[in-house]
Formats: C-alpha cells, sequence, structure tokens
C-alpha cells in the first residue's frame, strides 16, 4: 500500500509543480495563496544555480584587435581528437575545439577553420548533441565562412542551441566541461601571446578572468558526476592561488541611461594589477591544465 | 489493490506530459528571447555568449556573476512568455551598487549595455509577481564589439 501512496503522491507533487505555470482565465497567474511560503523549500529556483562565463570569442576578438597575426601554434591539432574517448575529455575538448574554430574564423583561416569544423562535428556526434551542429547549421557556416560577422553568430548560436540542449536533457555536467574547456583554452591564447611578446590589453585580459575562474570552480562543483571532475577542480584551484593575487581597484560611477534607445552606459573605473611574477606562475598553470586536457 | 496499480499508473503518465507540456513552454519562451538577440530590434546582430539561462521561478531570484568585457555592447533580453513583460532584471557592480534595473522602464524585456572599461557585474532575474507568481523564465545574453 505505501509503495502505491508513494507512487501517486510523487506523480500529483509534479503535476503541481509541472501546472503552475499555467495562465487563468483573467490572464495572468494563479496560485493559491496557502501554497506561497517563502519560507517553503518547495517555493525556490529549483532548476539549480545559474552559472555564467563570458563567450571566449571575445579574447579571440581582443587578440586580433592587436593586430597580431594568426598562430597556429595556438590549436590544439585536429588529430589529437581520436584520443578523446571519454564524455569527460570529449565535452572538454569540444569548448577548446570550439574556441579554436572561432579564432580561426575570426582570422579567415578557411582551410584550418573547416578542418575544425570537421573534428567539431565527431566530437558533437559522440556527445549526442547533432542537432545543434546539423547540415544547416553547416551549410550556413561554409556559405559564410568569409564573413567574420556571420561565422560569429552562426558558431556562437550553435553552442548555445547545443547548451539549451544540454541544460534542459539534464546534461549540466557535460554543459559545464564545454564551457570550461572554451575558457581554458582562450586564456591559453592570451597568457602564450603575452609571453612571446608582452602586451598590454592582452595582459589586462588575463587578470580579468580571476571573477570566470571563480565561476568556472563553482560550476564544476555543482556538476561533478561521481567525482569526475575532481581532478581538474584541484588544478584549478592552484590556479586561483595566483589568481587570488590579481588587484582588482573598482571605483563605482553612477551609469547614464538613454530609456529612448533603451542604452546604459557604464561610467566606472577599474584598474586590475598582476606581478610579473603571478603572471608567470599563471601562464605556466594554464599551460599544465590544457595540456592535461588535449593528451 | 488493481485500482490502486491503475489509479497510480495514470498519475504517473499524466505528470509525464504536464512535465513535457512545461518543458515545451520554456522551449517557447528560448525562441522569444533569441528574437531579441537576432530579430529587427537593432540595427547590428548580437553575437550569444553560447549561454541559455533558465529558471523555474516563483518567489525567490535568480542571481549569477558574469564579466562584461570593456569595449563591447552587451544585449540582455529576458522573458518569460509571450507578455514581455513578465521578467525583472537587475544588474549590479562588484560593491552591490544598481546599475541598471529594468523595473523602472516598465519591465523592458530587453536592454543594451555599453561597457568601456572591464566590469565582473551579478545580474537577478525574477518575476514580476504582479503580473506572473511562477514559471519558466529565460535569460540570453549577446554582445557586439
Amino acid at each position: 500500500m505505501r509503495k502505491y501512496l508513494a507512487y501517486i503522491t510523487l506523480p500529483i507533487f509534479m503535476l503541481f509543480a509541472a501546472c503552475s505555470g499555467n495562465e487563468s482565465e483573467e490572464g495572468k497567474e494563479s496560485i493559491d495563496e496557502e501554497f506561497i511560503d517563502p519560507n517553503s523549500s518547495l517555493n525556490t529556483n529549483f532548476d539549480g544555480k545559474i552559472f555564467s562565463i563570458p563567450s571566449p570569442v571575445q579574447t579571440a576578438l581582443l587578440i586580433k584587435s592587436t593586430n597580431l597575426p594568426f598562430n597556429n601554434d595556438l590549436l590544439n591539432p585536429v588529430q589529437n581528437a581520436s584520443d578523446y574517448t571519454t564524455e569527460f575529455k570529449q565535452a572538454l575538448n569540444l569548448g577548446i575545439y570550439g574556441t579554436d574554430l572561432g579564432y580561426s574564423a575570426l582570422y579567415e583561416q578557411k582551410a584550418v577553420s573547416l578542418n575544425y569544423l570537421s573534428v567539431i562535428e565527431k566530437l558533437t556526434g559522440q556527445l549526442g548533441l547533432e542537432g545543434a551542429f546539423d547540415k544547416s547549421f553547416m551549410s550556413r557556416f561554409e556559405k559564410n565562412n568569409d564573413n567574420e560577422d556571420s561565422v560569429m553568430i552562426i558558431v556562437s548560436d550553435a553552442f548555445r542551441k547545443a547548451d539549451n540542449y544540454l541544460k534542459s536533457s539534464n546534461r549540466k555536467s557535460t554543459s559545464a566541461l564545454i564551457l570550461a574547456g572554451g575558457w581554458i583554452e582562450s586564456l591559453h591564447y592570451a597568457c602564450e601571446l603575452n609571453k612571446m611578446k608582452p602586451n598590454a590589453k592582452i595582459k589586462e585580459r588575463i587578470g580579468e578572468q580571476k571573477q570566470t575562474l571563480y565561476t568556472i570552480i563553482e560550476i564544476l562543483e555543482e556538476y561533478n558526476k561521481g567525482g569526475s571532475n575532481d581532478e581538474l577542480i584541484s588544478e584549478l584551484n592552484d590556479l586561483r592561488f595566483y589568481f587570488d593575487k590579481v588587484n582588482i581597484d573598482y571605483e563605482f560611477v553612477e551609469p547614464t541611461t538613454d530609456a529612448k534607445n533603451k542604452t546604459t552606459t557604464l561610467q566606472h573605473n577599474i584598474n586590475i594589477k598582476i606581478d610579473t611574477d603571478i603572471l608567470n606562475q599563471i601562464t605556466l598553470k594554464v599551460e599544465n591544465i590544457r595540456d592535461s586536457i588535449i593528451n | 489493490m488493481i485500482d490502486m496499480k491503475k489509479i497510480s499508473i495514470l498519475f504517473f503518465t499524466l505528470s509525464l506530459f504536464a512535465f513535457q507540456s512545461n518543458a515545451q513552454d520554456c522551449e517557447k519562451i528560448v525562441k522569444v528571447c533569441e528574437s531579441y538577440l537576432n530579430g529587427s530590434m537593432g540595427k547590428t546582430k548580437f553575437v550569444s555568449d553560447g549561454q541559455v539561462y533558465t529558471a523555474f521561478l516563483d518567489r525567490e531570484k535568480a542571481e549569477f556573476k558574469t564579466t562584461f568585457y570593456g569595449g563591447s555592447t552587451y544585449r540582455i533580453a529576458a522573458s518569460a512568455g509571450n507578455d514581455d513583460e513578465y521578467v525583472i532584471f537587475t544588474v549590479k557592480d562588484p560593491n552591490g551598487n544598481v546599475l541598471f534595473t529594468n523595473k523602472n522602464y516598465k519591465n523592458a524585456p530587453y536592454w543594451d549595455f555599453k561597457v568601456p572599461k572591464t566590469i565582473p557585474v551579478s545580474i537577478e532575474t525574477e518575476l514580476d509577481l504582479d503580473k506572473k507568481v511562477t514559471g519558466c523564465a529565460v535569460m540570453i545574453i549577446g554582445f557586439k564589439q
């Protein structure tokens, strides 16, 4: 009897949760007040925490804006893809290859881009993400791969589709790994290029990753399926030790808002300071982490 | 006992349909949000940051942190249904100062932010309880240089 009660009460709760968003006849949402208790565990955001990682394409754009030439040595060779046999490695390296695709496409390296596109198609197939990188995506990419803006939009839209699919099918751990891989690759570009030829803008961009690193660690901890992220989290915590020493001085200044054009312009001041020794340690650690992912 | 079993199966089946319907509602809202980045609302299209921020909300706020890079313009788009003014979003600086809230602009479903210098921000999302007390809320962030 108890077993059947459980079968019935659980679906009743699920029905309540699922149907509570439906609109009433008056056109507004309604729910019985007795169920709305701000202290009740039912009345919480039950989709879990939300995390946000800035697009790695933005660091590639910054690199291009400094007039540095395209550097093929920064990329993860496509030949490595066949070695990625676990979902953990496939997801992390899909993020890495996605960033490599964005970087090569920004520099209009058509042949390189198509190679990376091909390897992304393979990995997305292995991860069950064919829907995001389907024939329509391939066709749009091939038609527009000489237009920097279009390519960025097409690739970013495909990754957003994949992210949405993974989150809605309760595969947030895979989504987190793709984001982490993409972020590590963009930080690797910045560190390596700054090591070859120091550049103030790129150095600043490295320091700006402090908040994102904290978020990456948090997201990997939140979606740590069976402890599979433990080693990576430990490595990233070592990196955090150095990022904690990046000094960010921030001063609030009231922003200005243009309501007609729905635009707010920020006015704050910010100064990011990284000692050379700390920067060198960050560069070294990022390379170690990336090597352990791609090899 | 057999009746009990039949009833439990019926409830379970119904609940699956209901959940599927909720997921479909969320998908529709994602498409509404996408139209704010790619539609005719701006002269230049915004590039997605590659993520979809979805939460089932009631009286709670969903909050997350991100970084807006200097030299970019960002667009935040939010929706919780066909009537676009259901979602309130608030952008705060690292010290908790409010930089913007769409509550002051009739819950505008999207807003642009010109960012001359990089800033770590936190973004809070909640439903306007005068209009909707529970449901799926979706946010999308795009940028252009």
